[in-house]
């Protein structure tokens, strides 16, 4: 008997697929009931809305891939917001702004980096720690919302180039960079160690050094989101991304990436923020009142799990069938 | 010459338990040394200290001569020393190929990995190997495990080592000869291979010399050809292959209703099973491997669904749909695999005997540690527990304290009846001795014991009657005047009795 190879949909990223099927549905609902949803403008709308989330969840999705957790993001968001809405005004101007958020988010993910990876501490715990010390500095800079973003910025980020949204050419590259990476030897490490890290380090792999990169490319996520976030709302607040840290987690689990590492991708937390994204649009279209939206949100997001979930179980059932 | 590996007086502890001590042997070039021990006899810990897993606490390592201490498995594997280990190293979410290339897959100019040039070198890599029935592209975590075994073999003499260390190569491999044929292979272009191996037979045809090791120690190191297979399981063991089993008279109390009766039992892997176990009675279970002693001991304990019969405890008819139920009337199971279903590793070891009377021992919900201490010291002196372990994490005692504190537990929860499955394996004989002890003691107190073993010298010493298990049901009912290590396996491979054919069987059973 020859061994079968991985069957296509397990090559595109895991439980990717349910997800990607939600994500088409929706925005046909969407589209149904709100006509200019797929306008260029529509659209253009809908990117700048995900790309925040998707920049964050793709720090995330990376961390989580190497088995670990990392609740750092919100306060990473939150730091380099005010940040940005206190210094852009400022001596450093605009680019000096975007590569003080992104050092900022940096040496966060370093510092996780190292109480994880090399001291051994678990992330979950440690993170926590560093997300409550994160939105306290943010308080520090900035104690009350205010503030307010270069509108260089402002119309660097959410701007056009040749007709193109910006969050979109960002969205592809990301999409691109991951692809990239998860082709590397670091990005195979990265799967390696989430799914089996003792088999990972008989096999010689280096799996602190794994996760080192891991949790300081996630920081730099962070620090990008938060840069980009500040364009938005064009103001500091240091509370506003506190709820961002549930999407992120849920914009990864809907996404087909396991929770305890080694299997899924940025690709599909990009859809798992497409997803959150198009969702409260459509409940919007459809006219759900906003106080109900929480518990669609919440509903659909066990949903895509339980879907999620499902296609690996065909498959196993799949392969337990003689060939 | 300098021999290709010198190992000097290496010691790893682990907690309270001496993991290795003192070991010294040497690996000459172009030689194939088998490496044998019962279990927890320390075999793997020195494949880990010479392949760079773990560091040895005191003691050298010269690798051709030159001192060796690697801190990585990537430094021994740069020095030449590659591993293939037991428990397999490969990561199940990746494909044969980048697993074969770890930890350094080749790169291309853009720093990414070409898994399709890589699927070529990799299909032939296996095929020089005699893998022809393995696509590369294919998620190891998809592969039987015999597919992976061989895939972990051809990864670790791919990288042409000068020492090679495998470990337990065979435990799920279905064609041996495949394996003996690459050895032959790679002795003959000089590398030198330590082979660990439980199986006689492999250590004969491989190996020129072997190395045996018991409890963490060297016993022997010698010829192959010089040693008879008694004196290499003598070794192992530390005991004659035919112990000396200290006799007991019967203690099975008549009349009144048996402890356990079981009638027509039908269940998954269990075909129409009746027996009756009576108060006093030691009940043995004997079987090959896999013939539904396992699946029996499951349905008993409320592992798996009965589907047909019933299970009576003391005359009453009982329904037993989980292990807490099965306490509830009496009866406690001490299982199978005692790393993963029998013990708590991370609580102490008094923590893991008092499990069961947690309930009882609590004032306001919290543990009163005076009532514990009580509690456990009145089983821990049945199986001979050192009060000095109660205390430490169970996880680090040996196989042979673990076991006893698992006994110690079934005890203090004041079953009646005990299913004991395989409760020696990979037990010191100190322990061995103290659990049948233990045994006989509670059948003498008008305990029963359901006790299956893979070893048919302790069945045909120990029990008052046996039950041969074959193709899920019962093949035979032997009383103690009947019972022989012959009788048995000849019941259990599905033949009449024929003593020859038996005896070689035997000794490939032990070896296992």
């Amino acid at each position: 008997m020859m061994a079968q190879a991985s069957p296509w949909y397990r090559r595109l990223g895991g439980g990717a697929l349910p997800a990607i099927l939600l994500l088409i549905l929706m925005l046909g609902i969407y589209a149904a009931y709100e006509p200019s949803a797929l306008t260029s403008f529509g659209i253009s709308n809908l990117l700048n809305n995900a790309i925040v989330l998707a920049l964050a969840a793709t720090g995330l999705t990376i961390v989580v891939l190497t088995g670990e957790f990392d609740l750092s993001g919100a306060g990473v968001v939150a730091i380099c917001n005010v940040m940005a809405a206190t210094l852009s005004m400022g001596a450093p101007g605009s680019m000096g702004t975007l590569g003080l958020v992104l050092l900022a988010g940096l040496l966060v993910g370093a510092i996780n980096a190292y109480l994880i990876a090399m001291l051994g501490l678990q992330s979950l715990a440690v993170t926590i720690g560093s997300l409550i010390v994160c939105q306290g500095i943010a308080l520090i800079i900035l104690p009350a919302p205010g503030g307010e973003v270069a509108d260089a910025i402002i119309s660097g980020v959410t701007g056009d180039l040749l007709g193109i949204p910006i969050a979109g050419i960002m969205f592809v590259a990301l999409a691109l960079a991951w692809t990239f990476l998860k082709n590397t030897r670091w990005g195979l490490a990265v799967y390696a160690v989430g799914a089996d890290p003792v088999a990972s380090r008989l096999s010689g792999l280096n799996v602190p050094t794994t996760k080192f990169i891991a949790f300081v490319l996630a920081g730099l996520c962070y620090g990008g989101a938060g840069f980009v976030y500040s364009a938005e709302i064009g103001s500091g607040d240091p509370r506003i991304s506190d709820s961002f840290l549930l999407y992120m987690f849920a914009a990864v689990a809907i996404g087909g990436t396991s929770l305890v590492g080694g299997r899924g991708g940025v690709l599909g937390s990009l859809i798992g923020v497409g997803i959150l994204t198009v969702m409260q649009k459509m409940l919007f279209a459809i006219g759900v009142a906003e106080f109900y939206t929480n518990i669609f949100n919440g509903l659909i997001m066990i949903a895509a799990i339980f879907f999620g979930q499902l296609s690996s179980l065909v498959a196993r059932i799949a392969l337990r069938r003689p060939a | 010459m300098s021999p290709a590996l010198q190992v000097n007086a290496i010691s790893k502890r682990y907690g309270a338990t001496t993991a290795l001590q003192d070991v010294s042997f040497q690996l000459e070039r172009g030689q194939v040394c088998g490496l044998l021990g019962e279990n927890g006899a320390g075999k793997s810990t020195l494949v880990k200290c010479i392949s760079g897993v773990i560091r040895p606490d005191t003691g050298e390592i010269l690798l051709n001569g030159e001192p060796y201490r690697p801190r990585s498995i990537v430094e021994g594997n740069r020095r030449g020393v590659s591993t293939a280990f037991q428990e397999l190293s490969l990561v199940p979410t990746l494909s044969v190929v980048v697993n074969l290339f770890l930890p350094h897959p080749e790169r291309n100019g853009l720093g990414l990995v070409p898994t399709r040039k890589l699927e070529q070198r990799a299909v032939e890599i296996l095929e020089e190997h005699g893998v022809r029935d393995i696509k590369p592209s294919v998620l190891v975590g998809d592969l039987p495990l015999g597919m992976r075994q061989r895939i972990e073999i051809v990864r670790a003499l791919q990288r042409r080592p000068s020492v090679l260390l495998l470990d337990e190569p065979t435990a799920a491999l279905s064609d041996r000869e495949w394996l003996f044929g690459l050895i032959d292979k790679a002795v003959a272009e000089g590398t030198s291979i330590l082979y660990i191996s439980h199986k006689l037979d492999e250590i004969r045809r491989l190996c020129s010399r072997c190395v045996i090791l018991r409890n963490g120690r060297k016993v022997m190191d010698s010829d192959v050809e010089s040693m008879s297979n008694d004196e290499i399981f003598t070794n192992m063991a530390g005991r004659s292959v035919v112990e000396t089993f200290v006799s007991r008279a019967p203690a099975i109390r008549v009349g009144g209703a048996p402890r356990l009766e079981v009638r027509n039992l039908k269940g998954p892997g269990v075909e129409d099973v009746s027996f009756k176990l009576a108060p006093g009675e030691c009940l043995g279970v004997a079987g090959l491997e896999g013939h539904g002693q396992s699946s029996l001991f499951k349905a008993l304990i409320g592992l798996s669904p009965v589907e047909a019969g019933t299970i009576s405890v003391d005359g009453v008819d009982v329904a037993i749909r989980s292990p807490r139920e099965a306490l509830k009337h009496g009866v406690a199971l001490v299982p199978e695999e005692r790393k993963s279903e029998g013990i708590f590793s991370d609580l102490t070891t008094m923590a893991n005997i008092s499990m069961p009377v947690i309930d009882s021992i609590t004032r306001f919900g919290l543990v009163n540690r005076n009532a514990e201490r009580r509690a456990v010291s009145v089983v821990t002196p049945s199986v001979n527990l050192s009060e000095r372990f109660l205390g430490y994490g169970i996880g680090t005692l040996s196989g042979g304290n673990q076991q006893k504190a698992i006994l110690a537990r079934a005890l203090i929860s004041g079953a009646k009846c005990l299913l004991l499955f395989d409760p020696t394996r990979g037990v010191d004989v100190g322990a061995k001795q103290n659990i049948y002890a233990m045994m006989a003691a509670f059948v003498r107190n008008g305990g029963s014991v359901l006790f299956c073993s893979t070893e048919l010298d302790e069945l045909v010493h120990l029990c008052d009657r046996c039950l041969v298990m074959y193709r899920n049901a019962i093949a035979g009912d032997l009383r103690r005047e009947e019972l022989s290590q012959d009788r048995l396996l000849s019941i259990a491979s599905g033949f009449k009795p024929r003593p020859d054919a038996g005896l070689a069987a035997v000794s490939q059973k032990d070896a296992r």
